[in-house]
């Protein structure tokens, strides 16, 4: 046994054993949903007698969450798309610049992750209900920018850090104007933090709960709250099938994130 | 020339003509380009300070709220009152509801912790990437999966047809009901916290120098005593961070306890149902800034004492 352990783990078998059974709690409930979106039985029971695929096709036939779907994706995208240009200049702003209170900028920037997000909602309910936006689809994709944007600014401010300013200076020596520099020189560079930063912040709106319990209306139901709605109701297994998308996304995002930047860049942003 | 030839080369044409239109409207700017790099700064970082501003602006209006008078049919009326804040101290279930919630929170922020520095030490310190590929998995199917999907899949192991009572009854113990007990949270809000405290802990362990535990080994100490006496005392700037993020993401969680807890719930969802049962604009407005102070006053606490941890590293590298 130990002798497996070393073969896995190398050096510290205790360790791994332990890490092992870590990753069993860490995935368990997302893999025993998709094992449950299976079963055929009315109401979830773990092991299910038969496996079918019937609650994948009621999904279909019931369209009760296929607009909640479409309106969490369009809220994702549309937070995704703001945050990009917001993240990029901030963090350029900050990092290449010469900012007076630097330092208080930057405490004030972390506002979102302090503020609970119980309570993010509550002022996004009030601010955003004086405005008139409640009901809008875009106003919940602004607010899951305001409470995410920390990640981008991040992810992309760890870019910056990395890229050596020399290399705009030589592009500028050789005759590039200041848009061309950013265009060929300053963007590439900052690529890796700006795809692992949208990829945050579009797997994070596309599961953001509570503040988007909060603020949406039956108009703007996004997908969470509609699952939420359900899971209060009864124990349906047709829940299982609609939640089993989640787990592929995130097994997909992973995949596509080790592709694309590496797994690893995500411990560093 | 083929087509896609022909394609690329009109892009390559249509790009270049772009270009020239923005220089050409950058120069006609009124900017003067020799004093202008500070100030451009200043406008770079303007969209993300005007972003944060709505939260700011609006704790500015939340303590407004505060004070102002409560009325079931108008919900809110322009009267400034202190009523709201006495109601804070006659109000006994929100007592119970906050110890409760600071009591959970302290126990799985320690747990959270507690199972997050091995996790965190293998992913850093394995030298097999497959197995770092597998437990960074581990550590992203639950972070890109969202709290409710994982709410759902606790109901469905511990529910009373779930997971756990089949593998009860199958080695001849009888059922047991977990969904609604304090087990069921503890669990819940420590699988939510876990990927949040390795990865505040993986960059303090990844700048621990090896050589350091090696040297530790030379002089004889074992791999505990290693951990005990070099790991832990370098991490800890992680360890802060994690703490921090463990206990104030615990102290304002909604769904698990909802999902899970049955009556048990926290302060969140205490606010939830003043803000949406009586709407009770006025009174959540002070829950809500209780409950913020007592979260930043935590996060000052340890960072007067410990520093900023890994958080500071990642605001400030001057």
């Amino acid at each position: 046994m130990s002798g497996l352990l070393r073969r896995i783990g190398g050096d510290h078998p205790y360790l791994t054993a332990f890490a092992l059974f870590e990753f069993v709690f860490l995935v368990l409930p997302s893999v025993i949903i998709l094992i449950a979106s299976f079963g055929s039985d009315q109401i979830i029971s773990f092991p299910p007698t038969d496996l079918s695929l019937k609650w994948y096709a009621s999904l279909l036939e019931e369209q009760d969450y296929i607009q909640p779907f479409l309106h969490s994706v369009i809220a994702a995208t549309f937070c995704t798309a703001i945050s990009i240009p917001i993240g990029v200049m901030t963090a350029l702003g900050l990092n290449r610049y010469d900012i007076r209170f630097e330092h208080g900028i930057q405490i004030y920037l972390l506002l979102p992750f302090t503020v609970p997000l119980v309570v993010s909602g509550f002022i996004l309910l009030l601010l955003f209900g004086r405005l008139g936006w409640i009901g809008d689809l875009w106003a919940v994709g602004l607010a899951l920018t305001i409470i995410n944007i920390p990640f981008m600014i991040w992810s992309v401010a760890s870019s910056v850090n990395a890229f050596d300013p020399t290399l705009e200076h030589a592009a500028q020596s050789l005759g590039a104007e200041e848009i061309q520099t950013f265009r060929y020189v300053t963007l590439p560079a900052l690529m890796p933090g700006i795809i692992s930063g949208s990829l945050l912040m579009f797997i994070l709106a596309l599961n953001e709960f509570v503040v988007s319990l909060i603020i949406t209306t039956t108009a703007t139901e996004t997908l969470p709250v509609a699952i939420y709605g359900a899971i209060r109701g009864n124990i349906s297994p047709q829940i299982a099938a609609v939640a089993s998308i989640y787990v592929v996304i995130a097994i997909v995002a992973i995949v596509v994130a080790d592709r694309l930047v590496g797994l690893e860049r995500f411990l560093h942003s | 020339m083929s087509i896609r030839d022909e394609f690329h080369k009109s892009s390559t044409r249509l790009k270049w003509r772009v270009i020239d239109a923005l220089i050409d409207l950058k120069e006609r700017l009124p900017f003067d380009s020799t004093s202008v790099s500070d100030r451009f700064g200043y406008v770079l970082i303007s969209s993300g300070i005007l972003l944060v501003s709505f939260l700011a602006v609006g704790m500015a209006l939340l303590l407004e709220y505060s004070f102002l008078t409560y009325d079931s049919i108008e919900i809110v009326v322009y009267e400034y009152t202190l009523n709201n804040w006495l109601r804070l101290v006659e109000t006994t279930a929100f007592h119970t509801v906050f110890v409760r919630t600071l009591l959970y929170s302290a126990v799985v922020t320690i747990g959270s912790v507690g199972l997050g520095i091995p996790y965190a030490y293998l992913v850093v310190r394995t030298e097999r990437p497959l197995f770092r590929y597998f437990l960074l998995f581990g550590l992203f199917v639950p972070f890109f999966t969202g709290v409710i999907i994982r709410a759902y899949g606790w109901l469905i192991i511990l529910g009373k047809t779930g997971l756990v009572n089949w593998l009860l009854k199958t080695v001849g113990i009888g059922t047991v009901g977990i969904i609604g007990t304090p087990i069921a949270i503890v669990l819940g809000l420590l699988q939510y916290l876990l990927p949040f405290t390795v990865l505040m802990l993986t960059p303090a362990i990844a700048s621990i120098d090896p050589d350091l535990e090696r040297a530790a080994k030379n002089c004889g100490a074992n791999q505990l005593e290693t951990f005990r006496h070099v790991v832990l005392p370098l991490a800890r700037p992680g360890i802060t961070a994690a703490t921090i993020v463990a206990f104030t993401l615990s102290m304002a969680n909604y769904s698990i306890p909802d999902l899970l807890g049955g009556t048990n719930s926290f302060v969140a969802n205490f606010i939830y149902n003043k803000i949406f049962g009586t709407l009770n604009y006025p009174f959540a407005a002070v829950l809500c800034l209780v409950l913020v102070v007592v979260a930043s006053v935590f996060v000052f606490g340890v960072f007067k004492l410990y520093g900023t941890g890994t958080l500071g590293v990642e605001v400030d590298d001057e």
